[in-house]
């Protein structure tokens, strides 16, 4: 069977290499805590739960089934890991969600539209306000756009994350895509 | 062909249409305005989301991390340190326990003299010395702040905080020292 680089580096960390566990780390510590904090809005949180993540994955690495890919199989890790934790702290969560609306509110008004109400967006705060938009739509919806952009999977894949049928996953992912349209609009921005 | 719906619209940007359905919706989107204004704008979102913006993790994720997994074993310099300045904490808490300023030990030692207990009677006449003019200045610390800020601490109290102070440094020293015997060795 042909490995793939994860896979090598899963071989050397189950024969005990320290260095090829700090390199797997290096190599999707972006990847999850940025998932991790996208879903949580919380830093400390998004650190501590981002340490459980991969505590927990070496000490259960030797359930790894070589057969899938190593990234799909963390993902659903981390992605159990966060909504347990989401689960317990619902209100917290809930009340961060309010948070980032009003501060993305903020942000437009302050950072994205010059003296005239003429916008000034160049291409790279035009992707952070979009990107400050997802973070502002409902969980449900936001655990999946993270999934396919931030992580890169495709829909069979989150589908295998999160558990959910792939059909559900399209589903939410374009009506993801139309709250973030609407959210857009309303802000009149993205328009030619 | 009626107006696309904005899944329609999705399911072509993604590539995920029938050689058939893809041909009707090209077709559609060349002459409908509104369905193409519809398809631009979510292939614009669709630009923006393929280039997420990563946030940098800490650098204490990695390093804690790995502390937890392989908690390291503490080097041979601390070890042989924690144990000199412990030599240094036991001898002191001896003398102060024994009040040797008094001599009493000495004196006992001296009275069932032989050949060995001479040497160690010598020995710990010379730590008592030691201690002894220690003793002398602390009390001069202690009548000197006695008499400028009206405290008086104790000359126990005086004893004790240097002697933490002076383990502290002795332990620091000893590190650096068995580390850089260690450096040479190497």
């Amino acid at each position: 069977m042909m490995l793939d680089d994860d896979q090598v580096l899963i071989k050397k960390i189950l024969a005990g290499s320290k260095a090829s566990f700090e390199e797997l780390m290096k190599k999707y510590n972006k990847k999850i805590f940025g998932f991790i904090y996208r879903m949580v809005r919380d830093e400390e949180v998004a650190v501590e739960l981002t340490q459980d993540f991969f505590i927990k994955i070496y000490n259960v690495l030797h359930k790894y089934n070589f057969e899938y890919k190593f990234s799909t199989w963390a993902y659903r890790i981390c992605y159990n890991l966060v909504i347990d934790y989401v689960r317990k702290h619902r209100a917290y969560v809930d009340s961060l969600d309010d948070d980032s609306v009003s501060q993305r509110q903020m942000l437009e008004s302050q950072n994205y539209v010059n003296e005239d109400g003429f916008e000034i967006l160049a291409r790279e705060e035009l992707r952070d306000y979009v990107w400050n938009v997802v973070d502002s739509i409902p969980m449900k919806y936001r655990e999946l756009i993270l999934l396919r952009y931030l992580q890169g999977l495709k829909y069979d894949e989150i589908a295998g994350v999160t558990e959910l049928p792939v059909g559900t996953v399209k589903n939410r992912i374009f009506k993801a895509k139309e709250i973030l349209k609407k959210e857009i609009e309303k802000d009149g921005m993205l328009e030619q | 062909m009626a107006c696309l719906n904005s899944e329609t619209i999705q399911e072509y940007i993604d590539g995920e249409l029938t050689n058939v359905e893809n041909a009707m919706v090209r077709d559609h989107l060349i002459v409908c305005e509104k369905c193409r204004m519809e398809y631009d704008y979510y292939e614009r979102l669709e630009k923006y989301l393929a280039e997420p913006v990563y946030i940098t993790p800490p650098p204490a994720i990695e390093r804690n991390v790995l502390n937890a997994l392989f908690p390291r074993i503490p080097a041979l310099s601390s070890v042989l340190s924690l144990i000199a300045a412990s030599f240094i904490l036991v001898v002191t808490w001896i003398y102060i326990y024994f009040d040797f300023a008094n001599n009493s030990i000495i004196q006992a030692l001296q009275l069932t003299t032989d050949k060995t207990s001479n040497w160690i009677a010598s020995v710990i006449q010379m730590i008592s010395a030691v201690f002894s003019t220690v003793y002398a200045v602390f009390k001069v610390i202690n009548a000197f702040v006695d008499a400028v800020f009206k405290i008086n601490i104790g000359v126990e109290i005086i004893g004790i905080f240097t002697l933490l102070i002076c383990t502290a440094f002795f332990y620091l020293g000893s590190r650096l020292v068995f580390k850089k015997i260690k450096g040479t060795n190497a």
